[in-house]
């Protein structure tokens, strides 16, 4: 069993940083994984008391030949130990939703599209293609390029069901909702090649609903903007 | 393959012939069976049955069989997943949608559901002194449709028209315009005619709960499985009638076009809204029996009352009136918008506490304890570390902004699968291993039950721990395949050889049954040395129980009774026990029902109108034969 749990946790410790995620390409994902580190570490010690007790508890008082008529003592409950139990989780609680609540508003996707700081790129999104369309109109079919070091504001709409905008490696998803427009930002990017998926299931070639994002430089960007489809 | 068939050509699959051959040849041995045993008087009376121990028993037995069917499903889900670009059969696609479906479906509706619906039928009564449900008939009716939706839902495979939708049905994707087949009316039908057999079970047991306990029997005395039992049902009324409702409504989006889930003028979030308050609070329906369960289990494996009995009952209360206040959190990519989002984290944040109170309170029954390891109680002991392990994702997901990144990955696969489980699957388990003598008059084997056990909770964990991993490598949920390229081939196949050593256990469990009935060895009435008024009456329960009818003057009456060396009091001074009397309608009332749906599905208006009119006639046919009546007579009530 040790050797198990050590096979299956060894990828966990030894490849965190590879661990697409984890390892975000944007402020916006740095963040969200920040929040994604910060509750496990806080659920951690949960886990942790919770096994403790539990291992403890179940070796102590396993039934053996000495303890064949033994009785247990009544006991029906402990008030402290009872409200111990319910206020500290509290506590836990309220430390891991300060940072939630703070991220949350800052980057939960909107309907109207207040915020035009940044690049404005549309996404319209329909089965089972991507369209990308560049702020001079230019638009582009399953492939996504962005300027480096900048922020992008997208909106996202569908054409016929609900898909849902993902680039792991960037930052978490949107949902394409047809008739509706909905906007996300996305902050500071780093360069590089990431995989992008559709997330929402949409039909049966869902799985095959994949798009490539390039952040290039941004020289390379204006570049590619001025290149005639 | 193409067949031939009245000179039509019929283009059939492999899986689906595989399925008929199987199932041919499944009928008729079981056929041949029936015939030389003589079986056929004992399947035409749990046809007309409305005992509870029975209706309880038919319960279980045909959750078990769609479990299996599901169980299938999942390892050809795992069996395609196992390698990246991985060709197997014919699971890409289409039919990897049709199967991740179906399992969905299936396991929630038609395996989960009634599996826990079937134990509280048969422990609920017994635990509470009452001689039958509240309404005997009524009971056979929530039966009989939930069999009529189950066969339905399983028939769409069968004619090769299974729903491709995901088991959440996401509007507009299932709406006319989109999935213009049939595959998508088999699963809105389905799923609403199981549902209202499920609303009805759901009254009988408030009811029967609060109406007929033992003398003596005060709310604060009920065992915990019991008071499970009735949190559930009051959500279980609320939330399948939201369902319900929805369906109703998707039906008429298809069937006769109106749009209240199109863009045209209607909104396709709002099937998301109703979905999810349905759905929210059916995992907990899942959950709070299978804690009622562990409640009894530990505590009588312990030989030790439950501990903080009252902060027991309160945080089951609490979870089951927060959980209607969380249904959101599904929807936190939506664009409800920041404050919303906010709202919905911090609501999902307070139920890990009551769930957090019922863990240490499990923990500290332990404590101080004899710990008999029974199997019973060792699906009991895995169950908790195994679901504090979902419960910590789950607070994980409740964090909005970092659940746009798990939201639809593998990460919540493995998280829902982690609760799902470890409470429901370990709970019914656990039940089962505990109730078998209640049921059957049998033990089960408890070498083969911790065969059983430790195959299926290595297995869990090996399929279910690396798949959060998956789902944070960028693995999204529903997809047939991914790219050798993307680190996640070790990850997968691990799970796909997990999937299958829980496959190995379920084998060890079928051993089981097959030997325990083998040997056929009677347990008396209290096997476990047992707390809770079932283990005073025969095993298994006779149509006719709690006579004399015992007094309770304490939580655990029976044992109690036992350390005062003294057999339980009794009195003859109780309320009138319900009449259950054997019929035929509620088996008549379903198929019609069933009919009905059917040629609804294929727009034969005319034959739904005939069935309609049977299951009317039925209701009449009810209301004028009442039982009680010439027994309330007799007793000059009337
Ligand atoms: C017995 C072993 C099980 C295995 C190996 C298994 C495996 C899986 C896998 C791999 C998926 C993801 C499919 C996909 O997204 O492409 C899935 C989905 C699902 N499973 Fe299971 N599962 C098991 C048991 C259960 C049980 C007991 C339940 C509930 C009672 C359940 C409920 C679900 C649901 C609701 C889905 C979502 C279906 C959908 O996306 O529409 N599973 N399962
Ligand atoms: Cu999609
Ligand atoms: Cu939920």
């Amino acid at each position: 069993m040790k050797k198990l749990a050590v096979f299956l946790l060894l990828p966990l410790l030894a490849g965190c940083s590879s661990i697409t995620v984890l390892d975000p390409k944007s402020t916006t994902g740095e963040e969200q994984a920040y929040l994604i580190w910060f509750s496990l570490g806080l659920m951690m010690i949960v886990l942790v008391v919770v096994f403790v007790l539990f291992a403890r508890f179940v070796i102590k008082y396993r039934y053996t030949e000495e303890r064949k008529n033994d009785i247990p003592e009544d006991v029906k409950g402990n008030l402290k130990l009872e409200l111990t139990w319910t206020i500290l989780p509290i506590i836990l609680l309220i430390v891991l939703a300060v940072p939630t609540i703070a991220i949350t508003y800052n980057q939960s996707p909107k309907m109207a599209a207040e915020a035009d700081d940044g690049i404005d790129i549309g996404v319209a999104a329909q089965q089972f293609t991507w369209t990308f369309s560049q702020p001079n109109g230019k638009t582009d079919q399953n492939k996504l390029v962005l300027p480096e070091g900048e922020d992008v504001t997208l909106h996202l709409s569908s054409k016929d069901v609900i898909h849902s905008f993902w680039v792991p490696a960037l930052a978490g998803k949107i949902d394409a909702i047809p008739g509706r427009t909905v906007t996300y930002e996305i902050k500071h990017l780093q360069k590089g090649t990431y995989r992008g998926k559709c997330a929402e299931y949409c039909g049966t070639q869902h799985t095959n609903m994949v798009f490539e994002v390039q952040v290039v430089s941004k020289k390379a960007y204006q570049k590619y903007l001025k290149e005639m489809k | 393959m193409d067949i031939s068939l009245f000179g039509k050509t019929i283009n059939l699959p492999s899986d689906v012939l595989a399925a008929w051959i199987f199932t041919g040849i499944i009928g008729i041995v079981l056929v041949v069976y029936i015939w030389k045993k003589k079986k056929l008087p004992v399947i035409w009376e749990y046809m007309r049955t409305t005992n509870h121990r029975k209706i309880g028993t038919l319960y279980i037995l045909f959750g078990f069989i769609f479990f299996l069917r599901a169980g299938l499903d999942a390892l050809f889900i795992r069996s395609q997943l196992a390698l990246p670009n991985n060709d197997f059969w014919v699971f890409q696609s289409q039919k990897y949608s049709e199967v991740f479906t179906t399992h969905g479906t299936m396991m929630i509706f038609f395996a989960a559901t009634p599996m826990l619906l079937g134990l509280m039928n048969i422990a609920v009564p017994l635990q509470i002194g009452a001689r039958d449900l509240a309404y005997p008939f009524l009971n056979a009716v929530g039966f009989w449709l939930f069999f009529a939706g189950g066969m339905l839902f399983n028939l769409a495979f069968f004619l090769n028209k299974a729903p491709a939708i995901g088991w959440t049905g996401y509007a507009p994707l299932t709406g006319p315009t989109h999935t213009p087949g049939v595959n998508t009316d088999y699963y809105v039908f389905g799923v609403q005619i199981s549902g209202l057999g499920t609303i009805l079970t759901a009254l009988n047991m408030m009811v029967t709960i609060i109406r007929h306990r033992a003398p003596g029997m005060k709310l604060t005395r009920m065992p915990l499985f019991t008071w499970a039992s009735l949190i559930t049902s009051f959500l279980i009324l609320v939330a399948f009638t939201v369902l319900a409702i929805a369906l109703y409504l998707l039906m008429f989006d298809r069937l006769f076009g109106t749009n209240f889930f199109t863009t045209n003028g209607g909104n396709p979030v709002y099937w998301q809204h109703l979905f999810w308050i349905f759905g929210h609070p059916e995992v907990y329906i899942l959950a709070l029996p299978a804690f009622g369960i562990f409640s009894d289990v530990i505590s009588t494996f312990s030989k030790k009352r439950l501990f903080g009995y009252p902060a027991m009952v309160i945080s089951i209360v609490m979870i089951g009136f927060l959980s209607f206040m969380v249904w959101a959190h599904h929807m936190f990519t939506v664009g409800l918008g920041p404050m919303a989002n906010t709202f919905f984290a911090i609501t999902t944040m307070t139920i890990a506490v009551p769930t957090g109170v019922k863990i240490f309170n499990w923990l500290f029954t332990i404590r101080g304890g004899v710990i008999h390891f029974s199997t019973a109680m060792l699906f009991a002991l895995g169950f908790i570390p195994s679901f504090v392990m979902g419960g910590v994702t789950g607070v994980m997901l409740s964090v909005s902004a970092a659940d746009f990144q798990f939201h639809d990955s593998y990460f919540v696969v493995a998280h829902f699968h982690y609760v799902i489980l470890a409470s429901t699957i370990l709970g019914i388990f656990s039940a089962l291993y505990y109730w078998y003598p209640k049921i059957t008059g049998y033990a089960l084997d408890e070498k083969l039950g911790k065969w059983h056990f430790w195959l299926f909770l290595i297995g869990f964990h090996l399929t279910f721990f690396p798949l959060h991993i998956a789902g944070l490598q960028g693995m999204p949920r529903r997809v047939f395949t991914y790219d050798p390229g993307e680190g996640l081939t070790a990850i997968n196949f691990i799970a796909t050889i997990g999937a299958f050593t829980m496959g190995i256990s379920i084998l060890c469990l079928f051993w089981n049954l097959f030997k325990t009935h083998r040997k056929a060895e009677k347990v008396g009435n209290d096997p476990w040395d047992g707390r809770t008024l079932e283990w005073y009456v025969a095993s298994p329960a006779p149509e006719h129980t709690f006579d004399p009818m015992p007094i309770v003057e304490d939580i655990d009456p029976l044992w109690v009774a036992k350390r005062q060396n003294r057999p339980m009091r009794t009195t003859d001074h109780h309320r009138i026990a319900p009449l259950s009397k054997s019929s035929i309608l509620p088996f008549v009332m379903a198929m019609c029902l069933f009919l009905l749906a059917f040629t609804m599905i294929y727009h034969l208006y005319w034959v739904s109108a005939i069935a309609g009119i049977g299951v009317l006639a039925c209701m009449v046919i009810r209301s004028l034969t009442d039982e009680r009546k010439s027994f309330y007579r007799s007793i000059n009530w009337l």
